[in-house]
């Protein structure tokens, strides 16, 4: 594991290929095709890359994106805003190989997505998701529902489970650990999803309206949690919203219209 | 957690419904298993027959639809006895009678005097019958003492009232839970003179007993020869009809059951549509997920198919116990009918599970995840 994500240092060396690269740090780089081709980043450096990516519902009755292009650094908290029916929700589907694109190119971590050899694996190993609902398994303890993430992960399970309780301990939710989902609070359901999506120390964190269903200081202990993430272990993280006083917890506020990116919000 | 871990509480998760599908397995499983162990019962008591005489095989008339109702005539027996290789060739009038409500298929062996030596009749008590008596009877150690009856005391069957006058042991326990006649008294009685139903050969030695078997049904078509209790169908049909419908029994079984499987996890699979898409939105492969649908419907088959064993005792000990099949009906615990068992539990589960199991693997994480 690199040392720029690593929460649990002490167990995380066997299963995630360290990427070596160093975080640049808190600039993003979300551009429109035509201001594109004027500032190249290094390639390297990039986490997400999306290029001229087009999404088309019901045969192209409906294009959710439409030619969108997007890049982010590694170890970058950005936020995407935009009104219900944007395309926002459509994008992460996109970036977590849960959807194709009708065209385009995607690459998150120099994999491109058209051509994944696993997408499964992919998704165990590169990113972690964050649903607007928490998605727990009602029937299966916190700590269950995380170790749930690691089958398959090569872990053994006594490995898996001490790394599950270290995650916990590292969201304030030890002593929650026995505790099934409808046990637990908004702001800890979310917290345990959180976890779970850090299970297999994905470099890679897709946020979705992670606040929708919390009370304000839930939320800000929610949101504070994805800035200490990016802050203290560069996990690079993409976050969808429509609050704009959600996406004040990014770095970057990007706002999409008509299935596009448009130019940064403050920039 | 370890994945059996996880397995076992989505199975506690549903516990209405996974009792109700461990219990469909079981009850198909007990109903293979009981007419599994009742055939092989009957089988085994059908193939007793064979071991009293002490023979080397048994010549029997073929395809009759049961044995008791092989027909060989003076001719074909003395033919037989006249076979190369053929020691001794003992022709013996076989039935079965309703004596009392505890023996209703009570054996009776007609023999002719001369012939209670070479058949293994051993006289422990009184002496043997009179060549040509007509009322007398030898009643076997285990049907005297079964019966309470004695040297002397009366004994009713084959429609007459006859005298005990010795109590014999053949040394099998089948033909000692029964009871030897004069063969002439039992020929008139059933009205086929110089007919037996079965010959007792013991092969010379120096002859190969196969050899010997095919020249008898060679020289003679309509006989067969048996030797097992697994030839036993060459002779008794009903053994073969019935064996074969404990077989398509279990096919059904195993068909009904693996709906009734199939039904109860493609349900468990529309409830749980959301699970599915979740686990494979964070990273489980298809095979992964089918295997996990797989394995709970593998363990419910194995608990299904114990308790279906533990049925089947209970089951076989209740027909047994019924009036009407007292005395009838012997169960024959074999390793067979316990794989069988386990078989169709198993059979029916995979057949059942795969499908759904299949889907589950294949559903679109996204829909799933929308799925309500």
């Amino acid at each position: 594991m690199n040392e720029h994500h690593a929460i649990a240092p002490t167990l995380s060396s066997q299963d995630i290929e360290p990427t070596g690269i160093p975080v640049q740090g808190g600039h993003i780089s979300a551009l429109t095709s035509e201001s594109r081709s004027n500032v190249e980043k290094d390639d390297a450096s990039l986490a997400i890359e999306v290029i001229g990516v087009t999404k088309e519902f019901d045969g192209g009755a409906v294009r959710a994106l439409n030619g969108m292009d997007l890049r982010v650094e590694r170890g970058e908290f950005i936020a995407i805003m935009g009104p219900s029916g944007c395309g926002k929700s459509t994008l992460l589907h996109l970036l977590a190989a849960l959807d194709s694109p009708t065209s385009g190119t995607i690459r998150v971590e120099g994999q491109d997505l058209s051509h994944l050899p696993d997408p499964s694996r992919y998704r165990r190993q590169t990113i972690g998701l964050v649903f607007q609902l928490h998605n727990l398994l009602p029937r299966l303890s916190a700590l269950a529902n995380i170790e749930v993430a690691m089958m398959g992960s090569h872990r053994p399970h006594r490995e898996r489970t001490v790394w599950a309780r270290q995650l916990l301990s590292e969201l304030d939710l030890a002593d929650r650990e026995r505790r099934h989902p409808p046990q637990l609070s908004g702001g800890e359901r979310q917290r345990v999803a959180i976890a779970r999506a850090l299970a297999n120390d994905p470099p890679v964190l897709l946020v979705d309206e992670p606040t929708g269903n919390l009370d304000s200081d839930a939320s800000a202990n929610v949101l504070a949690l994805f800035a200490r993430l990016q802050r203290e272990y560069g996990v690079t993280t993409v976050m969808v919203t429509h609050d704009p006083a959600v996406a004040q917890a990014a770095g970057r506020i990007l706002q999409m219209r008509d299935g596009r990116i448009g130019d940064p919000i403050g920039a | 957690m370890s994945t059996i871990v996880l397995l076992l509480s989505n199975i506690w998760a549903k516990k209405a419904r996974s009792f109700g599908l461990a219990f469909a397995v079981a009850l198909a499983v007990m109903t293979v298993v009981v007419l599994t162990v009742v055939s092989s019962g009957l089988e085994s008591s059908a193939a007793a027959i064979l071991k009293i005489g002490k023979s080397d095989f048994t010549v029997a008339q073929k395809n009759v639809s049961d044995i008791l109702f092989s027909y060989l005539d003076t001719h074909q027996l003395a033919e037989v006895r006249a076979t190369k290789g053929v020691a001794n060739a003992v022709g013996a009038l076989i039935e079965t009678e309703r004596i009392n409500a505890a023996n209703p298929l009570f054996l009776e062996i007609g023999l002719p005097l001369d012939e209670l030596t070479p058949f293994g009749v051993h006289v422990l008590a009184g002496r043997p019958y009179s060549a040509n008596a007509t009322h007398e009877v030898m009643l076997g150690w285990r049907a005297a003492e079964d019966m309470g009856l004695h040297v002397g005391d009366g004994f009713y069957a084959n429609g007459t009232k006859n005298t005990i006058v010795g109590i014999y042991s053949t040394g099998i326990s089948f033909g000692d839970l029964g009871a030897i006649f004069p063969l002439s008294a039992v020929q008139a009685y059933n009205r086929v003179p110089g007919a037996v139903t079965l010959v007792f050969v013991k092969v010379a030695p120096g002859y190969r007993i196969g050899e010997v078997e095919k020249h008898i049904t060679y020289a003679h078509p309509e006989l067969t020869t048996i030797r097992t209790a697994t030839q036993f169908g060459r002779a008794d049909r009903n053994l073969v009809f019935l064996k074969a419908a404990a077989t398509g029994s279990t096919i059904l079984a195993v068909v009904i059951g693996a709906i009734v499987v199939g039904n109860t996890m493609m349900l468990s699979l529309f409830e749980r549509t959301r699970e599915f898409g979740l686990l494979r939105a964070i990273g489980w492969t298809r095979t992964r997920v089918v295997s996990l649908l797989l394995g709970e419907g593998m363990v419910l088959a194995v608990v299904g198919a114990a308790v279906g064993v533990g049925l089947s005792y209970l089951v076989t000990s209740i027909l047994q116990a019924l009036p009407q099949l007292a005395g009838v009906l012997h169960s024959n615990y074999t390793s067979e009918a316990f794989w069988r068992g386990l078989y169709t539990g198993l059979g029916m589960t995979i057949l059942g599970t795969l499908y759904p199991a299949l889907r589950a693997g294949f559903l679109a994480p996204l829909q799933a995840l929308s799925h309500e």
